[in-house]
């Protein structure tokens, strides 16, 4: 029966699975348990150290709680009668024994409110610290008065009880407030970031604002690379997440970019420092992060008002309560009631509600590659209903592409041949739209001679000795083309339609015409309708032909368009569009329509970073991450019914529980577990956006590419 | 008494499991460079803390249980009142009181039947049910109890042994149910020392040896252990649904 393979036993406790044991991957291995509580303890034993500095703080809460569990114990047996009858002498003794254990919980466990009730009553503030510390030292100090009195009414239960309640409470909601930003602690360390320099053969270590441009960095592998910079030396990938929310691996070469705030995987890397510190769009996310945690929403301000007028009006009913009993029931009872009311009041839920959520949300929005400036935002966003789309470079890629050729008396191929032979020597968006169709198509792009662009009408050259010429129809008769009358409908048709015609001719006489137009980005539909079953209303704004913008909102699905617009006519529309009451998100790609955004009640942008850092945009999305937008406003949704939720339970609860505990309901070691329990409440009903569901809509290819786009972009500001 | 001496041999039995699981932790502890009496000095605060934190469940399972079985007597009080005007029960002797309430019926067969899932769990069947006690905050147990252990300090010890006692382990909600049965603090919390207490030799010894005994000779121990449980358990129902058939 011996069986020395352990594929079959628990990891933790080497005993026999059973039929379902539980799977989990600890430190990168998997490992099967028979028991969640063998899966627990074998975490203890085998997860990586962390947190040291919070071992003296559990070290206080276990001393502590091992006192309180003794007198607690204690307590209940003489509550319950038992010793009365075992030796009613011996009692005393036990109300000493009480007092001697509790002495020290006072010390271990109450010292750490004492100070900081203290702090904020020298600030002149009272905080949730106050309450507690006046309750326990109350319990405490007036069962040290009875029991040198001689008197029976001992609390030394509930003094203690509720500094470890309160302790757990802070314990757990700490350790919920770091799962929260774990999502936004990388966010905060661009300019605490250190690194390796290379100056003549030497490694030294310096932080970033010693280093200086051109300098040599070394990053090792499972760093995060702290500059941006051109690769020297050494073969490696990064993981650039956290700045395209995209967590494919990019491989890395020597010459190839590298951006600051994206981590090394496997190889070691040799830099060139190209820019640092706030010149990095790393640098730039984390100065916009930093603004956004430290700028309340309105609905926090809310609750942070109600939270300082909180303290004081608990402890007026409070003494209330206490005068109210005491002419009814014993002076002890009262004070308890007082003491229950002093305790179940629970102002740490209204502080909790909203940073809690917000910070969650935003470490939901960074980890997709999304950036957002503050609470507030996420706050708007979660109301507004009406959204407005600017046309190119946002639903549309911006360049134009090739969509169909005419010929005549001549091959397509070779009406695109030509055509690319000419546009090739030209900067103009429509020429960039022909060659690359050319190349996709794998022709070979004919050499052409003595080119001349004629702006706004065309381009003439020489092609195999034939002179060429590519343009508007009207300049192709000025240079002596003839058109066949077969095209002369056709074009009036397509320019009537908003496409852009453009023709092509050679030896006196035009051969073909292409048909270029504005692409919709792929996932534009299904992003629309998404977001209209979101209830939002959509409106296209563009500065094109009216033809251009019926098409593009058709096939988008957009249910308004305006078009012709100046940036000036759609600021107006926006504010017009649902008035003051109603307003409305602009979309837009952040180069053409900065002052809009700006003047937008939310301005989103795609892929435009810098647009958060120079304050136009409120929002801005990755590089063709268009089809993020519902969920970014289905996130804010949740956001906002999270705090909202949280708020409801913490004004509630108070009420309820106050109330409770003012007409004598509530026992106070109970009044302080609930209250403890309140706490927790928000901070789980937070930690739930944790979980919230990644995008609705299903990425399409555009976004995969976002992280070359972006070291594009960056190539061409950095050479 | 003799019930008092099945929980007691179903703690011993019931150690071995605890040799698997926590016995990792006692390991872990180590010994003490001080010497042997330093060595026992720690296993023992070690061990306190653990077994106060049972007696603390086993007290307030039993004052849970309390409450419950004399639920027709419910005012507007403290519960503080409550337990003093129950101050005449007195039946420390006996595993129930002799005349069971509807609710003290109700409770016996419930914990019975917690009690008879928790051996079949001991058996290795019902694996799924881990689910019902995974608490929202397990993850920072284990983040503290691993804080703790890589703490030398004496205080950490007797604390790590504290939070320890919370960890899920069928064994011990079988015999928290089990308190909660006998609907009083004290018998309640006496059910916990005597399976705290077994539990006592064979965590001191793991300390001292620091090593596993063979898992198919613990296997067996557990299964001692399970049955033990499951009988405590059927009483226990027995008790709940026919209450007029005694001891």
């Amino acid at each position: 029966m011996m069986n020395n393979s352990l594929e079959n036993f628990c990891s933790h406790c080497l005993l026999s699975l059973g039929s379902q044991p539980t799977q989990r991957i600890v430190n990168g291995e998997e490992h099967a348990f028979c028991c969640y509580g063998c899966c627990l303890a074998f975490q203890v034993k085998n997860g990586s150290r962390e947190e040291p500095e919070a071992a003296w703080l559990l070290v206080r809460l276990g001393i502590g709680g091992f006192l309180s569990m003794n007198i607690m114990l204690f307590s209940l047996l003489l509550y319950s009668g038992t010793l009365d009858v075992a030796d009613s002498e011996m009692i005393p003794k036990f109300y000493w024994l009480l007092g001697i254990l509790a002495t020290p919980v006072i010390v271990i466990l109450g010292v750490p409110f004492f100070k900081e009730s203290w702090d904020g009553a020298r600030q002149g503030r009272l905080n949730s610290a106050t309450l507690i510390s006046i309750g326990a030292l109350s319990a405490y100090g007036y069962s040290l008065l009875m029991l040198f009195t001689g008197g029976k009414n001992i609390y030394f239960d509930t003094a203690t009880m509720i500094l470890v309640l309160f302790t757990l409470g802070r314990y757990l909601e700490a350790s919920g407030r770091a799962k929260a930003v774990r999502n936004v602690a990388p966010l905060l360390e661009a300019e605490r970031q250190s690194a390796t320099v290379i100056e003549n053969g030497i490694e030294k270590i310096k932080s970033i604002n010693e280093i200086k441009i051109g300098m040599k960095v070394r990053v090792l592998p499972g760093e995060r690379i702290s500059v941006d910079g051109k690769v020297l030396e050494g073969i490696s990938s990064t993981d650039e997440s956290i700045l395209t929310g995209e967590n494919r691996p990019v491989s890395k070469y020597e010459g190839d970019l590298v951006l600051a705030g994206s981590i090394n995987q496997h190889g070691s890397l040799l830099i060139e420092c190209g820019a640092l510190g706030s010149n990095t769009q790393w640098g730039l996310i984390c100065q916009s992060v930093r603004e956004s945690l430290s700028n309340p929403s309105s609905i926090q301000r809310l609750a942070d008002r109600a939270a300082i007028i909180f303290v004081p009006i608990v402890l007026s009913i409070t003494i209330l309560t206490i005068i109210y009993w005491q002419s009814q029931i014993p002076l002890n009872q009262a004070l308890l009631n007082g003491l229950a009311v002093l305790v179940v009041a629970c102002p740490c839920a209204l502080g909790l509600a909203a940073p809690l959520a917000t910070a969650l949300g935003m470490g939901q929005f960074l980890k997709r590659g999304c950036l957002i400036r503050g609470g507030e935002v996420q706050e708007t966003l979660a109301k507004i209903r009406r959204i407005a789309f600017d046309k190119t470079g946002t639903l549309t890629k911006g360049a134009t592409s090739l969509i169909k050729i005419e010929n005549d008396d001549a091959t397509q191929e070779a009406v695109l041949q030509r055509a690319a032979g000419l546009e090739q020597h030209s900067e103009h968006s429509l020429a960039h739209g022909i060659v690359s169709a050319a190349k996709e198509r794998k022709l070979n792009i004919k050499k052409s001679e003595l080119v001349q662009a004629v702006a706004g009408s065309g381009i003439i050259g020489y092609i195999e000795g034939e002179l060429t010429a590519v343009g508007r129809s009207e300049w192709m008769k000025k240079q002596g083309m003839e058109m066949p009358s077969s095209f002369v409908k056709k074009i009036r048709n397509y320019e009537s339609s908003g496409q852009t015609v453009v023709c092509v001719g050679w030896s006196g006489k035009i051969h073909g015409i292409l048909l270029l137009d504005d692409m919709l980005i792929p996932e534009v539909p299904i992003m629309v309708k998404t977001i209209q079953k979101l209830g939002m209303s959509t409106v296209l704004l563009t500065g094109d032909l009216p033809a251009v913008a019926s098409r593009i909102a058709k096939s988008a699905g957009i249910e308004e368009w305006e078009a012709s617009m100046s940036p000036e006519d759609k600021c107006v529309f926006l504010e017009q569009w649902g008035g003051i009451n109603d307003p409305a998100i602009m979309v837009g790609d952040g180069l053409n329509d900065g002052p809009v955004l700006a003047r937008a009640e939310v301005g989103i942008a795609v892929g435009a970073a810098t647009d958060l850092a120079r304050e136009t945009a409120d929002l801005v999305l990755p590089e063709n991450g268009l089809a993020l937008l519902p969920w970014v406003i289905s996130l804010s949704r949740a956001v906002h019914r999270t705090i909202v939720i949280n708020l409801l339970w913490a004004f509630g609860y108070n009420i309820v529980a106050i109330s409770l505990a003012a007409f004598g309901l509530l026992q106070p070691i109970l009044a302080a577990g609930l209250m403890a329990g309140s706490s927790l409440i928000v901070v789980f009903n937070s930690l739930r956006l944790e979980q919230f569901p990644d995008n609705q809509v299903e990425l399409s290819q555009g976004t995969s590419f976002s992280s070359e786009t972006i070291t594009t972009n960056y190539q061409n500001t950095f050479n | 008494m003799s019930h008092y001496i099945v929980i007691f041999v179903a703690g011993i039995a019931g150690s071995f499991h605890c040799i698997g699981m926590c016995g990792g932790f006692a390991c872990a502890l180590g010994v003490d460079p001080a010497g042997r009496i330093a060595t026992l000095y720690r296993h023992l605060l070690y061990n306190t803390g653990r077994v106060t934190t049972y007696i603390f469940m086993g007290g307030l399972a039993g004052v849970a249980g309390q409450a419950i079985s004399t639920q027709e007597d419910v005012s507007p009080k403290t519960s503080m009142e409550i337990m003093h005007n129950h101050s005449t029960l007195t039946n420390i002797g006996t595993l129930l009181p002799e005349t069971l309430s509807t609710g003290q019926r109700i409770l016996a067969v419930v914990a019975g039947l917690l009690m008879v899932v928790m051996s079949l769990q001991l058996f290795g069947y019902l694996q799924r049910l881990h689910i019902l006690f995974t608490g929202l905050s397990s993850n920072t147990l284990v983040r503290s109890l691993r804080t703790l252990l890589n703490s030398r300090s004496r205080s950490a010890t007797l604390a790590f042994g504290v939070f320890n006692g919370f960890l899920p382990c069928p064994l011990v909600y079988a015999f928290i149910a089990h308190a909660a049965a006998s609907a009083n603090i004290y018998s309640g919390m006496i059910i916990m020392v005597l399976f705290g207490l077994g539990t006592f030799p064979a965590m001191i010894l793991i300390g001292g040896i620091g090593q596993v005994i063979n898992h198919h000779w613990r296997k067996r121990a557990v299964w001692v252990a399970g049955l033990f449980i499951m009988l405590l358990g059927l009483i226990t129902i027995i008790r709940g649904l026919f209450p007029l058939t005694g001891h």
